[in-house]
C-alpha cells in the first residue's frame, strides 16, 4: 500500500488529533490493512503510545492496551490466572505466531471483521471498549453499531475474571474460522456471542435470557439456549460454508461452551 | 483440532535389505543442497535476476471469455522508465501447445503466447516493461483494453456440443490423431476395450455403480513462478526460469517465436518446488519477449494470485466406475468412464485423462472385460495442465471406491476383495499394451510388485480388523478406518530419455552433468548417488551439475515419474561406461590388458599384484603428464525404457469424524509402498509423506472456486487453504523390501504414488463410519454434515 | 525515507517508502533469504526475527523497524547451520524455500519452550507452511535436534 504521510505521534492527544482532525489512518498491526488499503494519506502509527499492556485496573477489571499484539494475549499469566485457557483458546488457531506476534487488539475491534475470533470472545466477556479521551462502550453495542466520527481505540476493560468458553469449527486448523461462539457465566449472569456468522459477533440475547441467572442450569435448558442462539441470529454463505450449515452446527458449538463453563 | 501427535510414534526406521548390499544406495544421504538452502544462501531464479533487469507485468483479462478490439496502450508508454507494452500484433500467429511434453506433443496446439481472444479471467492481454516494479504495475493500470465480452462456459458437464465454441482459430490442431475436435469443444477423446464389459456386466450376479466428482486441485509450490531473460555476449537467448522441463521449454518457445533452438540457453536454478505447475512454458515468452524487443534483460515473477488465477490447475474429473463381480468377489469387469475438464487450453488433455485408466485399471488385471473412455472438454476456467498423479489419483478415487462399494454388498472385507483381485508379479495386464502416453502402449510384465507385503505391514500398522473398523471415541465422535491400493509408473516408456555425463577431474574426482531436473526432490542427491555406487568412490567424489541446456545432456525433465528410473538409468550406465573407460586408459598405460586390471576403493591394481595406481595420481596423470596419451575420461550414456514398472501402496487411513458439525480429521495415515530399492530411504520416504498430505488435502481441504461470472473465488492462500502442520495427527510411511531388475540398483521411481489414495481411502473411512458414501471433492465439514443428515433423513423414512 | 535497520548485527541504512513492509526493503538490501511466497501473510516464507520475536516480514511496516534489531537466517548461521544438520539427515529438506523461515522459527521456539511436546511443536511452527515434506520428516528432526540439546 502506499502511505503518503506517516506519523509517529508520542502522546495520546497528538494521535486523537491527527486521527479526529486530519483525517488519519489509525493503524495497529496493519497486516489487515496493508491488503485491503490501496492508498492511505495520513497513516497514524500508535506504536509509540505506550499502548502495549495487560494489566489490573481499578475497580476490578482487568486492562488491554490498544496496541497489545495477540501473541501476548496468548501467552499472558495475568489472563490465564484470571480466564484459564480463554485467550488461548480463542486466539491460537489463527494463522501462526508470526501473525499474532504482530496483530493487535485494537486493529481488530476497529475493524469489527466478521471473521475475528477474538471480539466474540470480548462480546461474550462483557468487555468494554474504551475510546480516547474516555468513552465507554460494550464492546458488543461497537461491533454492532460502529462509532460515529473518527475514534482512537485506547484500550479494552475486561471483568476482573470469568468462566468462559471458546468454540469454532475451521477447515484447516488454521484457516479463517467458518463459525465460532463463546459462553461466560460472569458471576451473576450468562452471555453468549457468536461471530462469522460471517458476519461480526453478536450477543445471543434470547438464550441469554432463557438461561436466566442460575450457574448451574439444566442440560435441558442449554440444549433450549442452544437452539435458540441458532434461531435468533442472522447467518451467511460465503466460500467456506453456508448460512444452512452455520446456523445447524451452531446449537452444537454454544451447548459446547455452556457446558465446558458449567461444569 | 484435537492433538493426536503424542499418542502416536512415528513410524519405526527399518532397515531395508538394499541398505545391507549396497555401500552409497539405499543409504540416507544428506542432500547435496541441504545447507545451503536452509542457510538461505541465493539460489533461485528471484534471487539470481540481474540487477538492471526491467521489470514485467501482464496485462490480464477480467473477462471469462472475449473478443480484444483493441488495446490503447499511449498512457501507459508515457509514464517514465516504462520501455515497452506488447501484444498479440507483437508476437508470430504460430499455435503451441504449453505442455512440457516430448515431441510430438500429445497436447493440441491451441494456444497462441497472445492471442486476440481471452478465455479465462486472467488470461493475457498484454506484456509490459518498465524500470521499476511499481512503474510496470502503474503501466499496467494504464493501459485501455476494449473487449467485446462473449458468454463463457463455466459448467464442464454443460461443454460438449455447446453452441459456445472456445476455440473456433483455424489454426489449431493435434500433432497426431487424440481425437480433437474443438468444434465440440474436445481437447481429446479416447476409448479402449477388452473383451466385451455389458456382457460381462449383465452376467455378474453382483455389480455396483460408483459416480466421483474431483475438484480442480492447486500445486501451490511456494515458490511462484519466475523467470529471467537477457541476450548473452553472443546474442542468444537466455532464461532462467523455475521449470520442470528445460528441453521442451526451449523447443516449443523455438517454435513459437521461429527461432532456431541453437540461439536459446534454458537454465533451471534451484527451484521452490514443482508438483507438476511447472511442468509447463508459463511466463518464459513473456521475458523472452521483451528481451527481445528492448535488448535488456527481463525479470518476472508472479504474484500469489497470479499463480492461482493464470497458471494451472488439476483437471477436474467426473469417473464412472461400474463393477461386475461374481459373489465370492472375483472381477469379472470394470468399466470407467471419464469426463476431463481442461479449462481454456489443453495442456495435458489426453495424457491425464488416460492415465486415469491405464495407470489405474492395472491393478485388477484377471478381469474378463474391461473398458475406458470418455472426453477432455474445454471451459473457460484456467488451464487445467500436469499435477501429481496426473489422472491416476482421478481413477482410482473412482475405482477404489467402487471397490469398497462392491465389499459392502458382498458383505467382505475390502482388504480381502483387494488381495482376490490385484495384480502380482510375473503377470500382466492387457491394458499395458493398450494404453499409451496418447498412443498404443508397451505389454510389460511386472518383475516387482510386493501390493501382498505392503498391505500385511499396513495392516499391522492401523490395527486393521474388518470386524471393528468404526467405534465410538465420545458422544458423538467416531473413528473409522478405511484402506486404498495403488499404482503409478516410472518414467514414459520409449518416450521419455533421460542422458548423463560423467567426467573425471584432476584431484579424482568426477564431474556429473544430468539434465534430469532437481524440483527440491533431491534427485541431483540420488543421481549422485548412482555414479558413487557403481563407481566405487564417495558422495564426495561427485559433483553434480543439472539442467542447462548448454552445459548439461538431455532429459525430458521431472515428471511421470521418471527421474529415479530413467535418469538414474542413464547415470548407471554412463557410470559403467566411464568405469570401461578408466580400466582401458589404466590398462594401457600400465601396459597390461583390461581384463587384468582391476578398480576397487579409488585403486587400480593389476590382478597379480605387481602394479597399481590410485584414481588421484591417475587423474593428474591423463590431464598433466602423460604426453601424447593424455586425455579427458569421460563417458556419455542415455536411457529410455520400454516399460515403466509400476511402485506400488496399500493405505490404511484412520479418521475422526465429528458427527455434530461434520469434521473429518486425519488420526493416523498409514501408507506402505514397494519402490523397489529405495536410492535414498529418507528421501523416498518425504516423497510418499509429502504425496500423502497433498492427497489429504485434496480430499479434505483444498478447492477450486469460481464466480458465476468465472472469476476465480479462492484466489489466494487465505481462500485456497493447504493443510498446515496441525492439520493431520500422523502420517506413517513404510517401505518394504522389493527389487525392480529393470530399474537402476533395483530402483522404482517414487514421485507420484504418494498421492493417490487419500481421496478414496478417505472416502472409504467415512463410509465406514457413517454409512454414507460421499463422491463429490472435498470432504468439507459441510459436505460430510450435510449427507450424514440426508442419511439419517433417509433411514427415518424407511423406518 | 530513511530509516536504520539492525540486520544481523549490521547497521543499515535503507531506504524506503513509509507503506512498504519489510520483506520488500530487506531483499532490496540483499538480503534475499527472506522470501516471498503468498502475499496474504499465510505462508511463513518471509518469516524474520525482530527483537528476537518472529514475524512475519510481509506483514510488518518497515518504518516501524526503524531502530530495531532484526534477525535473518544468515544471522543465526551457526545455530541454523547446526539445526540444518538434523533436517537434511531426515532428507526433510526439500526444495528449501520455506526452509529459512522455518529453520529461525525452530530456533526462536527452542528459546521460548524448554521442553516442548510434540502438539506443542506444531503449534508453534503452525504459521510455517510446506508443501513439499508432508510435516512428518521436519518434526522428526526437531525433536532429534531438541534431545540432542538435552542429552
Amino acid at each position: 500500500m502506499e502511505i503518503l504521510e506517516f506519523a509517529s505521534p508520542r502522546t495520546l492527544d497528538e494521535a486523537l488529533h491527527l486521527v479526529r482532525d486530519r483525517h488519519g489512518t489509525a493503524i495497529g498491526g496493519a497486516a489487515w490493512l496493508r491488503m485491503n488499503t490501496k492508498i492511505m494519506p495520513l497513516g497514524v502509527d500508535l506504536s509509540e503510545l505506550g499502548l502495549d499492556y495487560i494489566r489490573e485496573a481499578a475497580p476490578d477489571s482487568i486492562e488491554i492496551g490498544a496496541m497489545t499484539t495477540y501473541r501476548e494475549l496468548e501467552t499472558s499469566p495475568l489472563l490465564e490466572a484470571r480466564f484459564g485457557r480463554l485467550f488461548s483458546t480463542t486466539v491460537s488457531h489463527i494463522v501462526g505466531i508470526q501473525l499474532r506476534n504482530i496483530i493487535t487488539v485494537g486493529g481488530t475491534l476497529a475493524g469489527r471483521y466478521g471473521f475475528s475470533d477474538l471480539n466474540t470472545t470480548f462480546c461474550a466477556l462483557g468487555a468494554k471498549v474504551i475510546f480516547y479521551p474516555g468513552k465507554s462502550v460494550d464492546v458488543a453495542s461497537f461491533i454492532q453499531d460502529g462509532e460515529e466520527g473518527p475514534f482512537l481505540i485506547e484500550k479494552v476493560l475486561l471483568p476482573a475474571s470469568a468462566k468462559a468458553s471458546y468454540q469454532q469449527v475451521r477447515i484447516t486448523a488454521n484457516d479463517f474460522p467458518i463459525i465460532n461462539a463463546a459462553a461466560a457465566w460472569t458471576g451473576s449472569s450468562w452471555r453468549i456471542a457468536v461471530g462469522s456468522r460471517p458476519a461480526a459477533s453478536r450477543l445471543c440475547k434470547k438464550a441469554m435470557v432463557l438461561l436466566g441467572n442460575e450457574p448451574y442450569p439444566s442440560d435441558e435448558k442449554i440444549e433450549q439456549a442452544a437452539s435458540a442462539a441458532a434461531e435468533e441470529l442472522q447467518f451467511g454463505s460465503d466460500i467456506r460454508a453456508s448460512a444452512e450449515y452455520r446456523r445447524e452446527i451452531l446449537p452444537a458449538l454454544v451447548r459446547r461452551a455452556l457446558m465446558e463453563v458449567r461444569g | 483440532m484435537r492433538d493426536y501427535h503424542t499418542s502416536m510414534p512415528p513410524a519405526g526406521t527399518k532397515e531395508l535389505d538394499a541398505t545391507q548390499k549396497f555401500n552409497v544406495v539405499a543409504h540416507n544421504i544428506s542432500k547435496v543442497d541441504g545447507e545451503g538452502l536452509v542457510l538461505g544462501r541465493p539460489a533461485y531464479t528471484d534471487d539470481l535476476a540481474p540487477q538492471n533487469a526491467l521489470y514485467v507485468k501482464l496485462v490480464r483479462s477480467p473477462h471469462a471469455f472475449a473478443r480484444i478490439l483493441s488495446i490503447d496502450a499511449s498512457e501507459a508508454l508515457k509514464l517514465p522508465g516504462v520501455a515497452c507494452v506488447l501484444t498479440w500484433k507483437d508476437c508470430p500467429r504460430i499455435p503451441i501447445t504449453r505442455a512440457g511434453q516430448g515431441n510430438p506433443e500429445p497436447s493440441p496446439h491451441d494456444r497462441f503466447i497472445l492471442d486476440e481472444y481471452v478465455r479465462y479471467v486472467g488470461d493475457e492481454v498484454a506484456v509490459v516493461a518498465a524500470e521499476d516494479e511499481a512503474t510496470a504495475e502503474k503501466a499496467v493500470s494504464l493501459i485501455k483494453v476494449d473487449y467485446q465480452v462473449l458468454e463463457p462456459i463455466l459448467d464442464f458437464e454443460k461443454a460438449l456440443d455447446n453452441p459456445i465454441i472456445i476455440h473456433p482459430e483455424p489454426e489449431i490442431h493435434e500433432m497426431f490423431p487424440i481425437g480433437f475436435e474443438p468444434k465440440r469443444n474436445i481437447a481429446a477423446a479416447y476409448h479402449m476395450e477388452i473383451g466385451d464389459v455389458e456382457q460381462e456386466l449383465a452376467a455378474s450376479p453382483v455389480t455396483v455403480e460408483t459416480t466421483v466428482h474431483t475438484q480442480a486441485q492447486q500445486h501451490v509450490a511456494l515458490e511462484p513462478h519466475t523467470a529471467f531473460s537477457y541476450l548473452d555476449v553472443q546474442g542468444r537467448l537466455v532464461i532462467v526460469t523455475s521449470t520442470q522441463n528445460p528441453w521442451h521449454t526451449r523447443r516449443l518457445l523455438g517454435l513459437a517465436f521461429q527461432m532456431p533452438l541453437r540461439q536459446i540457453r534454458i537454465v533451471k536454478p534451484r527451484i521452490g518446488g514443482g508438483f507438476g505447475g511447472k511442468q509447463h512454458i508459463h511466463i518464459e515468452p513473456y521475458v523472452a519477449m521483451v528481451t527481445m524487443k528492448t535488448g535488456k534483460p527481463a525479470r518476472l515473477a508472479l504474484t500469489r494470485r497470479e499463480v492461482f488465477e493464470a497458471t494451472f490447475t488439476r483437471h477436474e474429473m467426473r469417473v464412472k466406475v461400474r463393477l461386475g463381480a461374481d459373489p465370492n468377489g472375483v472381477l469379472r469387469a470394470i468399466d470407467m468412464q471419464v469426463l476431463s475438464n481442461t479449462g481454456a487450453y489443453g495442456e495435458h488433455a489426453l495424457t491425464t485423462f488416460m492415465v486415469a485408466g491405464s495407470k489405474t485399471l492395472p491393478l485388477y488385471n484377471k478381469v474378463k472385460a474391461v473398458r475406458f473412455g470418455g472426453h477432455v472438454v474445454y471451459t473457460n476456467k484456467v488451464s487445467a495442465g500436469a499435477y501429481r498423479g496426473y489422472g491416476a489419483i482421478q481413477g482410482l478415487t473412482g475405482l477404489e471406491s467402487a471397490m469398497d462399494e462392491l465389499a459392502h454388498k458382498l458383505g467382505m472385507d475390502p482388504v480381502e476383495l483387494r488381495r482376490k483381485n490385484m495384480l502380482h508379479e510375473g503377470e500382466t495386464s492387457e491394458v499395458f499394451r493398450i494404453m499409451g502416453e496418447g498412443t498404443e502402449g508397451v505389454a510389460m510384465i511386472i518383475e516387482s510388485c510386493k501390493l501382498e507385503e505392503c498391505i500385511r505391514r499396513g495392516k499391522e500398522l492401523i490395527g486393521w480388523d474388518p470386524e471393528h473398523l468404526v467405534r465410538e471415541v465420545a458422544p458423538g465422535r467416531v473413528r473409522a478406518k478405511g484402506m486404498a491400493i495403488a499404482m503409478q509408473g516410472s518414467g514414459i516408456p520409449l518416450i521419455d530419455m533421460g542422458s548423463a555425463r560423467i567426467e573425471l577431474q584432476d584431484g579424482g574426482f568426477f564431474k556429473l552433468h544430468v539434465g534430469a531436473t532437481d524440483l527440491g526432490t533431491g534427485s541431483d542427491t540420488i543421481l549422485a548417488q548412482i555414479a558413487a555406487e557403481e563407481l566405487g568412490v564417495d558422495m564426495n567424489d561427485i559433483v553434480i551439475h543439472s539442467s542447462d541446456t548448454d552445459h548439461t545432456p538431455f532429459d525430458v525433465g521431472a515428471y511421470a515419474s521418471s527421474t529415479t528410473y530413467v535418469s538414474g538409468s542413464a547415470v548407471l550406465r554412463a557410470a559403467r561406461s566411464l568405469k570401461q573407460k578408466l580400466i582401458e586408459a589404466v590398462s594401457q598405460k600400465l601396459g597390461v590388458r583390461p581384463q587384468d586390471v582391476t578398480f576397487e576403493d579409488k585403486m587400480f591394481r593389476t590382478v597379480d599384484g605387481s602394479k597399481e595406481l590410485s584414481l588421484n595420481d591417475f587423474s593428474y596423470d591423463t590431464l598433466y603428464h602423460d604426453g601424447t596419451n593424455m586425455k579427458t575420461i569421460e563417458a556419455t550414456e542415455s536411457f529410455s525404457g520400454d516399460k515403466s514398472p509400476p511402485p506400488y501402496l496399500a493405505a490404511f487411513v484412520e479418521i475422526e469424524l465429528d458427527k455434530e458439525t461434520g469434521k473429518v480429521d486425519v488420526v493416523n495415515y498409514v501408507a506402505v509402498a514397494d519402490v523397489g530399492t529405495p536410492i535414498n530411504p529418507n528421501l523416498a520416504k518425504i516423497q510418499l509423506e509429502g504425496g500423502l498430505l497433498q492427497g489429504i488435502g485434496m480430499a479434505l481441504y483444498e478447492d477450486v472456486r469460481y464466480s458465476d461470472k468465472g472469476h476465480m473465488l479462492s484466489h489466494n492462500m487465505m481462500t485456497y487453504t493447504i493443510p498446515s502442520r496441525e492439520d493431520v495427527g500422523r502420517i506413517t510411511v513404510e517401505l518394504v523390501n522389493s527389487y525392480e531388475p529393470s530399474g537402476p540398483f533395483g530402483a522404482k521411481s517414487a514421485g507420484e504414488i504418494g498421492i493417490d489414495t487419500p481421496p478414496a481411502a478417505i472416502a472409504n473411512a467415512i463410509r465406514n463410519a457413517i454409512g454414507v458414501r460421499l463422491t463429490q471433492y472435498p470432504f468439507t465439514p459441510e459436505r460430510v454434515l450435510m449427507a450424514l443428515r440426508q442419511a439419517e433423513k433417509d433411514r427415518k423414512g424407511q423406518a | 525515507m530513511i530509516i536504520t535497520l539492525y540486520i544481523n548485527g549490521k547497521k543499515e541504512s535503507v531506504e524506503c517508502q513509509p507503506g512498504e513492509m519489510l520483506t520488500e526493503v530487506l531483499r532490496r538490501a540483499g538480503y534475499v533469504e527472506v522470501k516471498k511466497g503468498c502475499d496474504t501473510g499465510n505462508c511463513g516464507v518471509c518469516t524474520v526475527l525482530l527483537e528476537g520475536k518472529p514475524v512475519l516480514s510481509c506483514s510488518y511496516l518497515a518504518v516501524r523497524a526503524d531502530g530495531k534489531h532484526i534477525t535473518t537466517i544468515q544471522g543465526a548461521a551457526k545455530e541454523a547451520e547446526e539445526f540444518a544438520h538434523f533436517l537434511t539427515a531426515e532428507g526433510a529438506d526439500q526444495c528449501g524455500f520455506c526452509a529459512p523461515g522455518f529453520a529461525l522459527t525452530v530456533l526462536a521456539m527452542k528459546k521460548e519452550m524448554p521442553n516442548p511436546s510434540e502438539g506443542e511443536i506444531r503449534h508453534y511452527l503452525a504459521g510455517n507452511l510446506c508443501r513439499c515434506s508432508g510435516y512428518e520428516g521436519q518434526i522428526r528432526a526437531i525433536k532429534k535436534y531438541l534431545e540432542a540439546d538435552h542429552a
